[in-house]
């Protein structure tokens, strides 16, 4: 399989003082689908805002696609074929959908990226329409992103980064702030888009949806390291490894008279295995 | 480990406790409060923008551009019984759009005091307007003064200075309602674009857009403060207190608005933007957008030509 994305010792630090990643080397390949998982301000974010080339590492090495990746190839007013290629390739799911609902109707909003490949007006409308109809969003084509729900919310931003029909996604916090039913509705929709061959990274401390969203998967420390990097079973598995990332911990409760400890982690409220004869 | 102090259960007031009620809303519930009455009704136009009226049915860019022109021509007519009629249409056209009459009333009249009454208040008297008395208000006597300025001895309310005031009030309101009309009846992501025709740049006509788009986020936001504070206010603050925390939530906006401004703009980026704007505008002109147009531009000329006596009446 074709490397898509190359990291060589890779870091990077807010403002000259605040560590986000310390030398990660990765490497991603084309129709993978991978996980990366970390607590809160482990750098998920960081990372996949370097591999969408909207943020460029203080240190290191990082190339897309066989090209290496630099600030002054993305941020020029000057037309670069490479930097269209990228954002066509490349979709980026942002965490907030108020930050990526920027125009002021549903349409508008899965219409920019065609725009932006300079399609015609009638093709842009046809995969506009295309895209609304594969989402089942046809009730909120008119409306303004400000009268949405969290969950439509997040279809308009799946349908807005679809409608250019990107072969990379990345996807920061997918499930975050949803309701079981969207939950679902989006894995599915993940797991579609995995099939027709899409590469996806998904950045998530969700450990509920690894499994069904990926096959690798990548634990990032509160060190803003790399803890490791292999297929999805065996991170899941390593109880000791998602404790020291804090993605479980230890929870102690009752069950009648007696008291109960075990790890555990918080994204399905209480969902454990006993062994039998254990409590 | 929680601490002591927080173990202990405080007992509800006492049952003989004075509930008082207040009269007053402090000045930042006022103007929070008012912001949101602004922003429901922004959202009640949307709806009336869906429905299927006349208005509703043209194309934004014919109506824009009428509207515009009709304003032109009542703001240099003088006949206060054209402006009447020309008043009387647009309470007409807001019929047959589906717009609540009362409600379109309200949202004109509304602005009326601030713009022409206060502005024309001086003008009913003959200190200003020189004319036939309609009502004495004052008998000052000979040589009266303000001044260096020398005052009549009677002050009187005109009849001239009545009529100009009621025409000057009447154009305004004529003006307003027009104004009104279109943006009711117009969804509002349409009316920037039908910006375009009248040669606006692309980029005021995004940045309005967006602008337009966020601002209710940051309404939201500002609303979250406000309600956090409340929720954990055990009294009032004193009134300087109240403008310290103001400032500060100003200041807080701020920062965070040109924090997500930026994260906006990576990810329009992330979607291919290059700073070529591209706005899909969705338009098709029918017979009926036609027929509007010279229709007002017939009635505008009509008006421009009267009020230059060039046609009498």
């Amino acid at each position: 399989m074709e490397t898509i994305f190359d990291l060589r010792d890779v870091s990077y630090t807010y403002i000259r003082r605040f560590e986000a990643l310390k030398n990660v080397t990765l490497s991603f390949k084309a129709g993978e689908q991978t996980a990366i998982l970390g607590a809160n301000g482990s750098g998920k974010s960081t990372l996949l805002s370097i591999l969408n080339a909207l943020t460029y590492p203080t240190s290191g090495e990082f190339s897309a696609f066989g090209t290496p990746i630099k600030e002054e190839v993305f941020d020029t007013l000057e037309d670069n074929e490479f930097a269209r290629f990228f954002r066509k390739k490349v979709g980026f799911l942002f965490q907030n959908p108020d930050i990526q609902l920027f125009s002021s109707t549903v349409f508008d909003e899965i219409a920019f990226g065609p725009l932006q490949l300079d399609l015609p007006p009638d093709e842009v409308q046809k995969r506009t329409e295309e895209v609304i109809a594969m989402l089942g969003i046809e009730n909120l084509r008119d409306r303004a992103p400000h009268m949405l729900s969290g969950g439509e919310k997040k279809k308009v931003c799946i349908a807005s980064i679809l409608s250019t029909n990107p072969d990379v996604l990345l996807l920061d916090e997918p499930t975050g702030g949803l309701d079981p039913r969207s939950q679902i509705w989006l894995i599915e929709i993940i797991q579609d888009l995995a099939k027709a061959g899409k590469t996806i990274i998904t950045a998530t401390h969700d450990l509920d949806i690894v499994e069904q969203i990926s096959t690798r998967a990548i634990v990032v420390g509160e060190d803003h390291t790399i803890h490791v990097d292999c297929d999805c079973a065996s991170v899941m598995s390593n109880l000791d490894l998602l404790m020291s990332a804090n993605l479980i911990h230890r929870h102690m409760h009752r069950h009648g008279k007696l008291l109960h400890e075990h790890l555990h982690a918080h994204s399905k409220e209480h969902d454990h295995v006993h062994e039998p004869g254990v409590v | 480990m929680i601490p002591e102090w927080m173990q202990k259960i405080e007992a509800g007031p006492c049952a003989c406790c004075t509930v008082s009620i207040g009269r007053k809303k402090g000045f930042v519930q006022k103007a929070i409060s008012d912001i949101f009455t602004f922003f429901e009704e922004c959202l009640v136009n949307d709806s009336i923008a869906r429905r299927k009226g006349l208005l509703q049915s043209l194309d934004p860019r014919v109506k824009l551009i009428s509207m515009v022109v009709l304003i032109f021509a009542v703001a240099m007519t003088h006949d206060i019984r054209l402006l009447a009629i020309v008043y009387g249409l647009t309470l007409v056209f807001a019929y047959l759009s589906k717009v609540e009459i009362g409600f379109f009333l309200k949202r004109v009249w509304v602005f009326i005091p601030i713009f022409a009454g206060i502005i024309m208040i001086p003008i009913l008297f003959n200190v200003f307007t020189p004319g036939d008395a309609l009502v004495t208000i004052a008998n000052l006597g000979p040589n009266a003064h303000l001044g260096p300025f020398a005052l009549p001895s009677v002050i009187t309310i005109t009849v001239q200075g009545t009529m100009l005031a009621l025409t000057f009030v009447l154009r305004v309101a004529t003006c307003v309602s027009a104004a009104v009309l279109l943006f009711l009846t117009t969804p509002r992501d349409l009316l920037f674009k039908s910006l375009r025709s009248l040669k606006v740049p692309k980029v005021y006509v995004l940045t309005m857009d967006m602008c337009y788009r966020y601002i209710f986020l940051f309404a939201d936001t500002v609303r979250g403060f406000y309600t956090a504070k409340k929720s954990r206010s055990l009294k009032s603050l004193p009134m300087i207190e109240e403008q310290k925390w103001v400032g500060n939530r100003i200041g807080y906006t701020l920062i965070k608005s040109l924090n997500m401004s930026e994260k906006v703009h990576q990810a329009m980026i992330s979607r291919g933007f290059n700073g070529d704007i591209k706005i899909l505008q969705r338009y098709s002109i029918h017979r009926r957008d036609y027929v509007a147009c010279v229709s007002v531009f017939a009635l505008s000329i009509f008006l421009i030509l009267v009020s230059q006596n060039l046609v009498k009446i």
